[in-house]
């Protein structure tokens, strides 16, 4: 919401930041990451590329603010190129395997939410899209770089050897990978937020309400009680 | 007697929130014939609340935009931050956020349910530290109202013997709900930190009262809450006030200019049909403004008579001015204690079981403080709903990382400080004479600025609640931020009071200890803005209760005038 302290905080953090935020701050009662400081995009270092692709905004129709809450529809196309989203589709199951905890991201259709929310006429959305979409092509442009083909027709371990160049947090102060760490960063937190707030990734992470408890809220169990116990015992 | 649309009425009141709600609740019940004008169109929660959808089901998650500020599902109906073609402006240097809601009920439909009562100190915050103005009222006159307020909202919690939190009266509280284990753990940090920590008053039912059920422990409050477990005034005070045949609601009405006849009383308002964009003009024996503090202000200032050419009641100057919000910034880390921890139910009655009074009144008589009004901190934290933002719980990629989101799941809290601002010359609202809205009515102007006061509170909180994270064995996690940075914008936790003050004095304030304008003595202030100061205690059940309170008054004196 303020920019006056966007240059105090990396990215990191305020991606971090936001993540918990979405469980903590509360205004009137209700949960809201509403404030997001906006973190522009650094400038290419030398030795690194980056498409810099520009795209003409979306301005599709949007829900408005007094959208139908018990029947919800999402006004606006989508908009990834089928080839888009077969990168997509691919990348979120490297992020998000099916384990035995769950499925993959795929089984349950997060490629189809990353392209509702890359495609929404919103501006946080707007910004996401022009980072996760030069995002695709630096993997095509870095894949033909390294191995002379796209990201889809490299081998699997080629395709590892880029990957693990990005996929972590350090590597956004790796002037060479910044601004793809910063994509792929943007895209895990989509991929993973899909999976785990889709039906079966609530049941996955173990969230258990939404239902309705007649009488007293029953408070903790005693296995919850009892770990809670030896939290407090341990204390520093 | 004035009559619309065949319906006959002694009192106009403008608004349906909070106050105007239960003004009108208190005059029919007693037999007072009531036209209600709202802004906003017709709602219905039983018929309109998403109760159990899932935020896959919506767009983007459910996540807020522009449109939906505070997620998908808020129930708040054509507003938020914006409305469109009604804008609002701000002068230079001034960062002001304004939550509108147009709908029946206003923003009692969406507000979080904390409902804390002021203390006697409240009331006198001049008198002890020399700062503002005292109220014209005391702790012991409004007791009795705060009781018969929450009896009738329905307030769950305890007494808990604490000065911050006074005591209801007997039976007056329906039981609390447990804690949950965050907040347990919260607890023992306090025990060790010498902090207080009670469980928050929550205008939620947690048994059964006339119409409206308990809560079934589920489904946020702030979608509204379609079985009148969480209080608003669409399944409580409205309903009932229709019931008695005494009121008549108009919707889609916006008003822009209250009347005043040649005697120097109100003689009724203008509003416009917001369908039709006609004007419509009405008559009313008494008027009523509970249209939320500023639009209220708004109002007044935008109805100019030879008389009042500054604004109808403004003889004062004081309409507008004295702009208070509650202080607001959060702190939020991460516990590795808790990470991966047993999974249960903690919906419980959505947001804060257990929250933590202002305990250091002592250290303000003493200078051992360098600020001079409290705050609470709410607690953040649970298992709740997963939402999109989790994602950013992981690094790397594959099962490793989608670990790492389980494990962290439920093991962040978080502060939210809530504090009271101390009333100051540079937080005003004004007509901007430059801009209209779609209706042609001029718009409102923001003036804002903090003072030291509230920067060292807020310096203050932050570091209790690192404290308070540390005790708990964590490390934060938001940003390290000087409380400049950290605190909200003004306006942005929608606590807006003090635009037309009541006091002692018509020469500092606009109404007396009633609500009345003291210019024109049939004009009656019912919302927000008739409070002197702005106690951290969120301000709804205040608002609640003075409605309450004068409106009884109000009542014995139109019918001691009519027998």
């Amino acid at each position: 919401m303020s920019a006056k302290y966007v240059s105090k905080i990396n990215r990191r953090d305020s991606l971090k930041w936001l993540g918990s935020m979405t469980s903590v701050v509360v205004i009137g009662g209700v949960v809201v990451a509403c404030d997001a400081p906006e973190t522009p995009m650094p400038d290419v270092k030398e030795g690194s590329h980056w498409p810099d692709l520009t795209f003409e905004p979306i301005t599709g129709p949007k829900y408005g603010q007094d959208p139908d809450l018990l029947n919800p529809t999402t006004p606006w196309p989508k908009t990834l190129t089928q080839e888009q989203l077969n990168l997509v589709a691919h990348l979120s199951d490297i992020i998000c395997p099916e384990d035995e905890g769950g499925p993959s991201a795929t089984a349950v259709g997060v490629p189809d939410v990353i392209d509702e929310w890359i495609s929404a006429p919103y501006a946080d959305q707007q910004n996401d899209r022009v980072l996760i979409l030069n995002g695709l092509q630096w993997l095509d442009d870095e894949a033909s770089r390294r191995f002379g083909n796209t990201f889809m027709n490299i081998s699997e371990a080629e395709q590892f050897q880029i990957i693990d160049d990005i996929a972590y947090e350090a590597q956004m102060e790796v002037a060479e990978f910044e601004h793809a760490a910063i994509f792929f960063d943007k895209l895990r937190t989509l991929v993973l937020g899909g999976y785990f707030t889709s039906p079966q990734g609530m049941r996955d992470i173990g969230y258990m309400g939404n239902v309705p408890i007649i009488g007293d809220y029953p408070g903790p169990t005693d296995e919850a009680k009892t770990h809670l116990e030896q939290v407090i015992a341990n204390l520093p | 007697m004035a009559t619309y649309d065949g319906f006959e009425y002694d009192v106009v009141i403008v608004g349906s929130g909070a106050g105007g709600g239960m003004s009108a609740h208190i005059l029919t019940e007693a037999g007072i014939r009531v036209l209600m004008l709202e802004a906003g169109r017709d709602y219905d929660p039983v018929e309109e609340t998403p109760m159990f959808n899932e935020n896959h089901e919506a767009p983007l998650r459910g996540v807020s935009t522009s449109d939906k500020d505070f997620g998908y599902y808020d129930a708040t109906v054509d507003g938020g931050w914006t409305v469109p073609g009604e804008p609002y402006t701000t002068g230079e240097g001034t960062e002001f956020l304004w939550w509108r809601a147009r709908m029946l009920g206003g923003r009692t439909n969406h507000f979080g349910r904390y409902v804390p009562r002021f203390n006697d100190r409240d009331f006198k915050p001049f008198s002890h530290d020399g700062l503002g103005v005292d109220w014209p009222l005391d702790y012991e006159e409004v007791q009795p109202w705060y009781d018969k307020c929450e009896k009738l909202v329905g307030v769950s919690g305890n007494n808990p013997g604490i000065y911050d939190v006074p005591d209801s009266g007997e039976g007056v509280l329906q039981p609390h709900a447990q804690p949950r284990v965050y907040e347990l753990l919260v607890e023992a940090a306090c025990q060790k930190l010498g902090l207080p920590i009670v469980p928050m008053r929550r205008a939620v039912l947690t048994r059964a009262i006339d119409t409206r059920e308990a809560c079934f422990n589920a489904t946020h409050c702030g979608r509204g809450c379609s079985i009148g477990a969480a209080f608003q005034t669409t399944t409580s005070v409205i309903p009932w006030a229709k019931d008695t045949g005494n009121l008549k609601v108009v919707t889609d009405a916006m008003v822009k200019e209250v009347h005043l006849d040649d005697n120097g009383r109100a003689s009724g308002v203008t509003f416009v049909n917001r369908k039709t964009r006609e004007d419509v003009r009405v008559d009313a024996g008494i008027v009523i403004l509970a249209a939320s503090a500023c639009e209220t202000a708004r109002l007044m200032l935008n109805s100019k008579s030879e008389r009042f050419p500054n604004g109808i009641a403004n003889s004062s100057g004081q309409v507008g001015r004295n702009l208070m919000d509650s202080t607001g910034a959060d702190i939020s880390g991460h516990i590795p204690a808790l990470r991966g921890r047993p999974r249960y139910n903690e919906d419980g009655l959505a947001g804060n079981h257990l929250y933590i009074p202002w305990w250091d009144y002592e250290g303000q008589d003493n200078g051992s403080v360098n600020f001079k009004r409290g705050y609470h901190l709410e607690i953040g934290g649970g298992f709740g709903e997963p939402e999109i933002g989790l994602g950013s719980y992981a690094d790397g990629y594959g099962v490793a990382a989608k670990q790492m989101v389980r494990d962290y799941y439920g093991s962040n809290i978080g502060f939210a400080l809530r504090g009271e601002m101390v009333v100051n010359d540079n937080c005003y609202c004004e007509i901007d004479p430059d801009v209209k809205d779609k209706w042609g009515i001029p718009v409102l102007k923001f003036h804002w600025k903090w003072s030291d006061e509230e920067l060292n509170q807020v310096a203050h909180g932050l570091e209790w609640g690192e404290k308070l994270i540390n005790a708990m064995g964590g490390y934060v996690t938001s940003p390290k931020r000087t409380p400049e940075e950290a605190i909200l914008a003004g306006g942005q936790i929608i606590h807006e009071v003090g635009t037309t003050r009541m006091g002692d004095d018509p020469a500092t304030s606009v109404t007396n200890k009633w609500g009345q304008t003291w210019d024109v003595d049939n004009l009656y202030i019912m919302d927000g803005g008739i409070f002197a100061s702005n106690p951290h205690k969120n301000c709804t059940i205040t608002i609640l209760t003075l409605a309450m309170k004068n409106s009884t008054r109000l009542a014995s004196q139109i019918k001691g005038e009519a027998s």
